[in-house]
């Protein structure tokens, strides 16, 4: 005990006033500390007593092994979730574009056109587009859904659709397959393409290490949404994209023109019925000669557009790039590795959104704490004051 | 009503019980001396040391040896612990006094610790407070100053003044 001599005075005053505890106290006190300071439990068994009074004192060591634990359960949890939601989902919902629709501008010579119906098109195309817009789909549905006109054989179908809209549709799908499968699968798109009846412009299918196929397809625009779904069923869907491009417009301008064609020829034929002399008629079978070829050339150009309308266009592909299986159908070193990272990833991605929210709520919590302990010592002072 | 007792968890290590059983056994009386002369109340300086040695045991294994020695560390809590009871004293607009007992031995000495105690009472709380800490609970000043978290140098000056403010008092009686 550290005493300098300049209080030894004072020191042996107060010694003789220094409080000393009770008998009874000090006997009491002795108890409670070796018998560890049991407290009243709240609890029915004493496991869980035992357990709560573990709760109530717990270590810095304990308590970081108790936190971390529970933070990489969490996490542990979460990636799961999400990577089961991942997995249900398929990666169509990461990959798969949004669905699109084009709306062709309209072609300047249609609002100059002689034929009454046109301007009425032009407006039927505006009140098309926001129809369109809100529901693409049953657009195309409303568009096909009524029976082929025999005006299309002379390319005037335009004239029986007046009102609808005409719309191309086209879409790309990407399957991924096991490099055992993909000739399997190449058989289950032919045979989906017949029961469409569709047409296979162009395949390839290649078989061994590299084994992938791609199909270049043409599916009735009626059979497109059945077609697309037969092919998602082959296998594992990686990608999806469909697209509709409005073309109205264009193909009730080509319309016009084919009209205007006839008209003349038909004027022409007149013209030539009325000849007298030979070198009139041959000058009129001449004109009459371009003037049919010029509309050859219009229904040729107009029935491709109908083709485009009835037909859409289905880019296909089978790959087997970033399999989930080795050849032969095992999982190697290549897939775990792959794996591993796309888990690590999600685990990180977790990790991050976790750390975004309790963050946050740990600075608040701290700054509470760290303003509790100031106010508490300040009060401690002024107590003391 | 009958009710379980629970002895707490006893993951601590063996040596910080051990430490913990010595500190209790050449501080308690200290303890107590520093409660009582601080807050001039028996009971109240019974709970305060109760609480004290309680709070101490619970964060027995938390002590870290390179912020100061176990004493220090244990009259940092008595010192809060303290400090809790005047607040709640001062909530309550209470005070329970149990004064020192000064009559137990000659008059000559009676008198002059009557004196004293009454010199004691005239300190405020923090004159009485390094008192209590330095006398009564034999603290050294590098202990004063840990518990008070002040420099060893300002815990010396502020005790000088304090011992001559009580001399001061003690010799204006007398």
């Amino acid at each position: 005990m550290e005493r300098s001599s300049e209080y030894e005075d004072v020191a042996v005053a107060l010694a003789e006033v220094r409080p000393v505890p009770r008998a009874d106290f000090a006997s009491e006190l002795d108890e409670l500390v070796a018998a560890g300071f049991p407290r009243p439990s709240r609890f029915g068994g004493p496991r869980l007593a035992t357990i709560a009074a573990r709760l109530r004192a717990p270590s810095p060591r304990r308590l970081l092994l108790t936190t971390s634990s529970t933070a990489l359960a969490a996490i542990a949890i979460a990636t799961v979730i999400v990577a089961s939601n991942e997995s249900a989902s398929g990666p169509v919902a990461l990959d798969r574009r949004p669905h699109q629709t084009h709306f062709s501008e309209p072609n300047p010579t249609t609002s100059s056109g002689s034929v009454p119906s046109s301007g009425a098109a032009v407006q039927g195309a505006s009140a098309g587009v926001e129809r369109s817009g809100e529901s693409s789909d049953s657009a195309v549905q409303d568009t096909f859904s009524e029976p082929p006109d025999s005006n299309a054989i002379y390319g005037l179908s335009f004239l029986g659709r007046a009102g609808h809209r005409d719309i191309e549709r086209s879409a790309e799908i990407g399957l991924r397959a096991d490099r055992a499968d993909v000739a399997d699968d190449s058989a289950k798109v032919f045979s989906a393409v017949h029961n469409a009846r569709g047409i296979v412009l162009h395949s390839t299918t290649t078989a061994g290490r590299n084994a992938a196929a791609h199909f270049d397809l043409l599916i009735p625009s009626v059979r497109l949404g059945d077609a697309l779904a037969a092919f998602s069923a082959i296998d594992e869907v990686r990608s999806r994209y469909e697209a509709t491009d409005d073309i109205t417009a264009p193909t009730v301008a080509l319309g016009e023109q084919v009209q205007d064609s006839r008209a003349r020829i038909d004027g022409l034929l007149s013209q030539l019925a009325a000849a007298e002399t030979e070198s009139e008629r041959t000058a009129i079978e001449a004109q009459l000669q371009g003037e049919r070829h010029q509309a050859a050339q219009l229904r040729s150009r107009l029935t491709r557009l109908h083709q485009r309308v009835d037909f859409s266009r289905v880019s296909l592909r089978i790959e087997t790039g970033g399999s989930s299986t080795e050849p032969g159908g095992t999982w190697g070193i290549g897939d775990a590795w792959g794996d591993a990272g796309h888990i690590l990833g999600i685990a990180a991605g977790v990790t991050i959104v976790g750390l975004a929210l309790l963050g946050p709520l740990a600075l608040i919590c701290l700054l509470a704490w760290l303003g509790r302990r100031a106010w508490l010592q300040r009060a401690r002072d002024r107590a003391l004051a | 009503m009958s009710e379980t007792l629970v002895a707490p968890a006893t993951t601590a290590p063996r040596d910080a019980d051990t430490a913990f059983d010595e500190l209790y056994r050449s501080s308690r009386d200290d303890v107590y001396a520093y409660a009582a002369g601080l807050l001039r109340d028996r009971a109240a300086a019974e709970d305060v040391t109760a609480t004290a040695f309680e709070r101490a045991y619970r964060k027995r294994s938390r002590f870290d040896p390179s912020r100061g020695n176990r004493r220090a560390w244990l009259f940092g809590i008595a010192r809060n612990a303290a400090l809790d009871e005047l607040r709640r004293r001062s909530r309550q607009a209470k005070l329970v006094s149990d004064p020192i007992d000064a009559t137990s031995l000659d008059a000559e000495r009676s008198e002059r610790r009557l004196v004293l105690v009454d010199a004691l009472g005239r300190l405020d709380g923090s004159e009485r407070e390094l008192i209590a800490l330095k006398f009564f609970a034999g603290l050294a000043n590098a202990e004063i100053a840990a518990v008070l978290k002040i420099s060893e140098s300002n815990a010396g000056t502020k005790l000088h003044r304090v011992v001559a403010k009580l001399r001061e008092v003690c010799d204006g009686a007398l």
